[in-house]
């Protein structure tokens, strides 16, 4: 049997709440009505959990699917990244939790990246880098939200809170791959990742409290009664800036990798808004039936979204031999990036 | 003063969107012609048609909001390049 070097994407899953919330719900809260948040999100509904849910039981649940997609045992993870803006608790990181839930997890390193919704690339660019140093062979990568939980449901809110839903997915990253010419499974070779940061905008997107920047304490009444626990955009800022970073990281790794955009088949973008989606894809001059969307459905699941994206094309047999695929993700910071791969079938 | 392609923009926005086309010092944001997402195709227009290449530090909403601050934005951006 030959091999075929890299490191690919082996498998992926997800799990998201029973609980749909439609906007006919959650408009009344908001003062706005759903048409309204229809108009400027193209969300129809949303996953909330349950109270009783939390981030790190549907993290731990996407992680199962996506193993058992990759043809693994919890045994054979060597290496666990959590993204996550809406965790368990604030210490210990919710990795961690997810090692304890998923049993036969050995005790391996468990990481959390707070590069808010662009936590994809970010951890796709660390594991590979892991499994080319050897440091590991499988990696999971898992993007886990219940921003519900923390939503300010008041009218003043109403264009951040319109926008939330909760769910997980994940990613399993591998190593070289035994080739067996009659597999059906699509593996996604890594070809390149690029990933920025601009702190220059970090107070456009920003949850200040708890947090060691807002004086004394790093959370007390009078923060509570300024709503400096709950998230505030700027969201003409974040929409220029996402386009225009995104467009960029599009054009800049299909040029370094001898590409054009032309021969992207597929591109898996964070899920901020329909209209910022169908914004780059105008920008990037792409039919909209290249972009994989499922914010209609599913809200905008922050650090979540791109997994649950990625989830979705391969349900959807989007990858098609020897396609070129772009996960792309931008999120607080700002933080944003590009992941370019290849599908074949080892 | 801005290019006539730039006001032939605004004012097809402003038609599109059912709404007047406000004076130089009233915002373009609030009277409802620019949103969040005609700005992004806005901001690509003044780009090509003022010939200037807008930094991401200035890339600001409010450098956009009104006319008057708009052709202020070009007039800089013109003597920095």
């Amino acid at each position: 049997m030959s091999s075929v070097t890299g490191c690919f994407i082996t498998g992926t899953g997800a799990c998201l709440p029973s609980r749909v919330v439609a906007n006919a719900e959650l408009a009344p809260q908001l003062g706005v009505t759903s048409e309204w948040i229809e108009a400027n999100s193209g969300i129809h509904e949303r996953r909330w959990v349950a109270a009783e849910q939390s981030t790190s039981d549907l993290a731990v649940a996407a992680v199962r699917d996506a193993l058992d997609d990759a043809s693994l045992s919890s045994d054979q993870v060597d290496y666990l990244i959590g993204c996550s803006l809406s965790p368990d608790y604030q210490v210990p990181g919710i990795a961690a939790l997810v090692q304890r839930k998923l049993e036969g997890c050995r005790q391996v390193p468990a990481l959390d990246i707070r590069a808010g919704c662009a936590g994809i690339v970010y951890s796709l660019q660390l594991a590979r880098g892991l499994i080319e140093s050897g440091a590991a062979r499988n990696v999971v990568c898992f993007g886990a939200e219940a921003q519900s939980k923390g939503l300010d449901l008041n009218p003043r809110s109403a264009e951040l809170s319109m926008l939330f839903g909760d769910g997980a997915g994940a990613i399993v990253v591998s190593g070289t791959q035994d080739s067996a010419s009659d597999s059906q499974e699509p593996r996604l070779r890594i070809e390149d990742i690029l990933i920025e940061s601009d702190g220059r905008f970090a107070e456009d997107l920003i949850v200040r409290a708890p947090g060691t920047g807002n004086g004394a304490r790093w959370i007390d009444s009078e923060q509570i009664a300024a709503g400096l626990q709950y998230g505030s955009m700027q969201g003409r800022s974040v929409i220029l800036q996402a386009v225009r970073k995104l467009a960029d990281a599009a054009v800049r790794i299909t040029e370094r990798n001898s590409l054009s955009l032309g021969e992207i088949e597929v591109v898996i973008p964070h899920q901020a808004n329909a209209n910022l989606l169908r914004a780059l894809a105008k920008k990037l001059s792409m039919p909209e039936e290249c972009i994989v969307t499922n914010v209609e459905q599913f809200g905008n699941t922050s650090g979540a979204s791109a997994f649950l994206a990625f989830w979705q094309a391969k349900r959807e047999h989007r990858f098609r031999a020897d396609a070129n695929v772009l996960i792309l993700a931008f999120g607080a910071g700002f933080t944003w990036g590009a992941a370019l791969c290849r599908v074949c079938y080892v | 003063m801005l290019p006539a392609t730039v006001m032939d923009f605004l004012n097809q926005a402003a038609a599109e969107t059912g709404n007047a086309l406000p004076n130089r010092d009233s915002s373009l944001f609030q009277s409802g012609v620019l949103d969040s997402f005609t700005l992004v195709d806005f901001v690509t227009v003044l780009e090509s048609e003022c010939s200037i290449k807008i930094d991401d530090a200035d890339l600001r909403p409010g450098n956009f909001d009104t006319i008057a601050k708009v052709e202020a934005f070009v007039e800089r951006a013109k003597a920095a390049a």
